[in-house]
């Protein structure tokens, strides 16, 4: 999904034991498995500053995964503690809308 | 017969021509009108603004008073100004009781950064607003010396504690915690630990406006700052030399990348007025901030000259607004406050109106 100007989350909830759901205040509603969202981390430790290669092996992840507490960070992104114990990525406004995997944005991605 | 004086219809109608210059609506269907009583010929209604130090109040309440005067049957008008100010933040946030949390901050030292943020907290104050100021320069606090204040921030219990009470405002500086000749030498990852910490131990209680004074520069701590103090917006002091114009646009571009709005662009030591002569000496080639702020389409607040009376003020712990309110500094302070909040109020309404209030972004997942 393209962010509008201005558009920010208003309000994050949960779908059961794996899925965050967004609330935006352009009115869209998005959805992430959240596993994905751990596995899309840009932080130093996940993908490398200079070079931008992935350092973060997928199979390092534990299928379950799940998210401990989020917490916003100012007024541009969030920020998830992990059950893994990993808590450095934020996650920008801009950044979460282009991993979103509701119906709409997973048709406009091609990705069923 | 007694005089049946108007209807409230009548009232509201006469009002409603009059508009809010920036919110470009009319007061009454703003909602500005309250606790309208009719008695006989007497009129009488609190105009409730977004901000107590909005720059247009007087003309506003004029306006009121001249269309209701010339409304059949009335005698008298009496108009009572008050201000509820908007709360755009988001729940959850460190300062909970804090309405609008504002950054003053510059791209370099020495343009006069602190003395900005204090004429401006107590300018605000001044106005009616219920003001704090947190100086949050780590590496050179200087609130303390400004507000002729060593009072000691008292304890308030669980690891808190409440702010210094100086001039009508509410006070915070990290240089009430250290000795006044000890460096803070801190590295990085210190920064960000003391810094949130320290956002989060003051009891600032309820109030329309915290001012942030920033330390100078785009670094570690001004990073944390914007992350954690949950701004509505801030403010970049600038002198007009080139250099410190150019640290002013990566001041803004900082905000930019996070989101933080950028209120405004003030140009202090604009000028210098002789007192001997009375003349107007541009001794840094005046209107250099007008032009940037142009540049990057943010609004200028103003102005302020360079007069021997203000850094005198500052030194002596009676910042200039207070300590000689007629002087053309301290009316320029006064102007870029009101402007300040007049930004706020602006952006608040507009965020209101447009259902964009930030919602708790805060969660805790179920297991």
């Amino acid at each position: 999904m393209l962010l509008p100007a201005g558009a920010r989350p208003l309000q994050l909830g949960q779908d059961g034991a794996d899925t965050l759901t967004v609330r935006w205040s352009h009115g869209h509603q998005g959805r992430h498995a959240v596993r994905d969202l751990r596995l899309a981390c840009r932080c130093a430790q996940c993908v490398d500053e200079w070079t931008g290669q992935a350092r973060l092996a997928p199979d390092a992840v534990p299928p379950d995964v799940r998210p401990v507490s989020i917490e916003p960070v100012g007024l541009y992104g969030l920020s998830i503690k992990w059950s893994d114990g990993h808590e450095t990525g934020i996650y920008t406004f801009e950044v979460l809308a282009e991993l979103c995997q509701c119906a709409q944005c997973a048709a406009a991605k091609g990705t069923p | 017969m007694p005089n049946a004086g108007p209807t409230q219809e009548a009232v509201l109608a006469a009002l409603r021509p009059i508009q809010d210059p920036d919110l470009h609506r009319d007061i009454v269907s703003l909602g500005f009108v309250k606790d309208l009583a009719i008695d006989g010929g007497r009129v009488r209604f609190r105009l409730e603004l977004t901000t107590p130090a909005c720059p247009v109040k007087d003309e506003l309440k004029a306006a009121c008073e001249r269309a209701l005067r010339a409304l059949p049957g009335v005698t008298a008008v009496e108009v009572d100004l008050s201000a509820n100010v908007r709360n755009p933040r988001p729940a959850g946030a460190v300062m909970p009781g804090v309405k609008n949390v504002v950054a003053v901050a510059s791209g370099k030292g020495g343009v006069g950064k602190s003395t900005t943020a204090a004429n401006i907290a107590l300018a605000l104050a001044d106005d009616g607003a219920s003001v704090g100021l947190l100086d949050a320069d780590i590496y050179g606090p200087s609130m303390p010396l400004m507000f002729g204040s060593t009072a000691r921030p008292q304890p308030s219990g669980d690891k808190r504690m409440h702010p210094v009470f100086a001039h009508g405002i509410k006070l915070m500086s990290i240089g009430f915690l250290i000795e006044p000749d000890m460096p803070m030498v801190w590295r990085g990852p210190m920064v960000h630990g003391a810094l949130t910490q320290f956002l989060e131990q003051v009891e600032w209680g309820n109030l329309d406006y915290v001012i942030v004074d920033m330390p100078p520069g785009t670094g570690d701590a001004q990073l944390t700052l914007t992350q954690r103090a949950g701004l509505a917006g801030a403010v970049i002091v600038t002198t007009p030399q080139q250099v410190s114009l150019i640290d002013a646009r990566k001041g803004l571009k900082m905000f930019e990348t996070v989101k933080v709005p950028v209120l405004g662009i003030v140009e202090n030591m604009s000028y210098f007025t002789c007192d001997g002569c009375g003349k107007e000496h541009d001794i840094f080639r005046r209107g250099g901030g007008r032009a940037t702020a142009r540049e990057l389409g943010v609004p200028f607040l103003g102005e302020v000259p360079l007069e021997t009376e203000v850094p005198l003020s500052g030194d002596e712990g009676t910042p200039i607004v207070r300590r000689a309110p007629d002087s053309a500094a301290a009316r320029a302070f006064r102007h870029v406050a009101r402007e300040v909040a007049r930004q706020l109020a602006m952006r608040g309404m507009q965020a209101e109106a447009a259902g964009q209030q930030p919602g708790d972004l805060t969660m805790a997942w179920k297991a």
